[in-house]
């Protein structure tokens, strides 16, 4: 074919490329870009640039004692550190042959539950509800809609308080060590905790009533390119701590196994790796995968709520993940009542043990999903190597490919609202750019024409 | 009875974004057990439960380079525009003229606010303030102490 012949007019105009540009995604945590090429034919590529600098977490944890790795891990994220703080002292235990004691275990899944209010009800009510009623920021909704507002501080503040009072302040708690806790509550300090607790409880329940009324953007993969799911997955509970990697194809190996089956790969046109599943592609992680892997190991009052707002209980539209995070949020004020029903003070607040040369491995379920940690030490007990794969990693081609499958469907939409769309299905995984390294801009751009 | 309170904000292993702490910690010092001092990390929604309803001075950092280190910028906070933000990232977190204007929404606002701001000099990792800093830290410090003395209505609670 002569490489000169002019197209005809029609396959001109549908090779004409379009170049969206948003040069500041908000809502997200952290610091990134997004590149979109499309035309008439489809989407030609999606690039989620993250320039956010490389943080060296893994290069300067070598070296430091073992018992530091908490601590220091949990400086990656302001939102999630219980998550880091879990995963540091699981491998950690696991390295050191520790098996924390069961009302140890009940402590750690408390301060876990707090965590997860605290991040999930800041991304429901403050980030991610703008986007359905329409909104620019949380302020400019809350002059319209004051309730989603109020409650979402409301039950932020009881997670908050769960946080603070286990890990001694609600932003990078420091109570939480390798073996325990420094100090562990008694049941007094606990008990005033009940009221606000079960307050909070009908609040999510209210909360998650509304998240499921919001009118979700249609989106579903073809069957041909379904999504895999994965998540941590106990036989006996909902995954905080503990718990075997499974996905919806079939996966299921223990954690220490995550290296075998997982790879990190550089991509040029971001800081942050991307990870797949070895011979598989991308995956997601987060609370849709969990919802989907777990839902019977949920409350009662969960699945009844979810039975009763019309939640399946296998959601694969991530436009509806605000619901699964609002029921997660319901679990976790229902399994901290729990928990503090139970509660038996721990005869010693953390296990002794005494440093080896070994290897550990761990993975939690951070609020945004699967966060793996893998250590070596040598024998007095100082980091020789770290690994940490954080869950917005895992789903940044995850994102990728679904821009690459839902903009096809938006093309009548004006531009701007294209864009919205692009920005909203990205903050349907709350991404924390900080975690994976920081960011976003996004651009879409059609032919020779770029956008403001 | 509208109680008082002192509220700082910043980092203090940050240089001098820790002038907020630091002007915190000399409050406590001034006023003993009788200071309701609160410090927070970061957690700017958690601000608008803290000040609700009370007589608050809020102590900051104010990066510019329009104005001198050491300078501070006294604001009413409820009825003076804040500078627009320096901030170009995006957060997880509000910043304090969005928690003012929600608070505003939401009837959830100081009944007074009284916001000092110290321009700072650097902010890179570290616990020493600029001298210059240190200076006008320890006057807004001592200030705040005297007015909380004076003050007729200033009857502590508790935090």
């Amino acid at each position: 074919m002569p490489l000169h012949r002019p197209l005809p007019k029609k396959a001109a105009a549908m090779t004409k490329s379009k170049i969206i540009k948003v040069d500041y995604l908000a809502r997200v945590e952290g610091e990134g870009a997004l590149y979109i090429r499309y035309d008439d034919g489809g989407v030609q590529d999606v690039q989620l640039k993250i320039f956010e600098p490389p943080r060296f977490f893994e290069a300067f944890l070598r070296g430091r004692d073992y018992l530091e790795a908490p601590d220091i891990t949990a400086r990656i994220c302001g939102i999630c550190p219980v998550a880091y703080q879990m995963s540091a002292l699981h491998a950690m235990e696991d390295a050191l042959g520790l098996v924390p004691t069961l009302e140890l275990r009940a402590l750690r899944r408390l301060i876990y539950c707090g965590e997860w209010i605290e991040s999930h009800v800041l991304h429901i009510a403050m980030l991610h509800a703008p986007d359905f009623l329409g909104y620019p920021s949380a302020v400019a909704m809350a002059k319209d809609h004051p309730q989603i507002v109020q409650r979402g501080l409301q039950l932020k503040k009881a997670g908050n308080a769960i946080v603070r009072l286990l890990g001694g302040r609600e932003i990078h708690p420091i109570n939480v060590r390798v073996g325990g806790f420094y100090r562990v509550p008694r049941a007094g300090e606990l008990r005033p905790l009940v009221d606000e607790l079960q307050r909070a409880r009908d609040m999510a329940v209210e909360n998650a009533r509304w998240a499921a009324s919001l009118p979700f953007p249609k989106f579903e993969r073809s069957t041909q390119n379904p999504y895999e799911f994965v998540a941590l997955s106990h036989p006996d509970e909902y995954p905080m701590n503990e718990g075997r990697i499974a996905s919806t194809r079939g996966l299921n190996i223990s954690v220490a196994d995550y290296d075998q089956h997982f790879t990190e790969r550089h991509v040029e046109y971001t800081n942050a790796l991307h990870s797949v599943l070895n011979q598989r592609g991308a995956y997601m992680v987060g609370p849709m995968a969990r919802f989907n892997l777990n839902f019977d190991r949920l409350s009662p009052l969960v699945q009844q709520v979810a039975g009763e707002i019309g939640f399946p209980p296998f959601c694969a539209n991530p436009f509806q993940s605000i619901v699964v995070r609002s029921l997660e949020v319901l679990y976790a004020f229902d399994e901290a009542l729990r928990i503090l029903e139970n509660y038996r003070r721990p005869e010693e607040p953390y296990l002794q043990c005494q440093p080896r040369e070994a290897a550990g491995y761990a993975a939690t379920e951070a609020p945004r999903g699967l966060l793996y940690h893998r250590y070596s030490l040598d024998r007095d007990g100082k980091i020789t190597d770290a690994k940490i794969v954080p869950p917005t990693s895992q789903n940044q081609k995850t994102i990728e490919e679904d821009l690459h499958s839902m903009i096809p469907q938006y093309l009548h939409l004006p531009e701007e609202k294209l864009r919205w769309q692009c920005e909203q299905a990205i903050r349907n995984y709350d991404p924390c750019i900080s975690c994976s390294t920081h960011f976003l801009k996004l651009h879409l751009e059609r032919g020779d024409r770029r956008l403001p | 009875m509208i109680n008082t309170v002192v509220i700082s904000l910043g980092h203090r292993f940050r240089s001098d974004d820790g002038v907020g702490p630091y002007i915190l910690d000399r409050v406590r010092q001034g006023l003993g057990n009788d200071a309701v001092c609160i410090g927070n990390g970061g957690d700017v929604t958690r601000l608008l439960e803290d000040w609700m309803n009370r007589r608050v001075y809020l102590v900051d950092a104010a990066c510019t380079d329009s104005r001198a280190p050491g300078e501070v910028i006294h604001l009413n906070g409820l009825e003076e525009e804040l500078p627009a933000s320096l901030s170009i990232t995006s957060s997880h977190g509000l910043n304090l003229s969005e928690a003012i204007e929600l608070g505003k929404l939401m009837g959830m606002l100081p009944h007074a606010l009284d916001i000092y701001a110290i321009c700072g000099e650097k902010f890179s990792t570290g616990g020493d303030l600029s001298p210059a800093v240190r200076i006008s830290a320890d006057m807004v410090a001592e200030y705040i102490v005297t007015e909380l003395k004076t003050e007729q209505s200033y009857k502590p609670d508790q935090v």
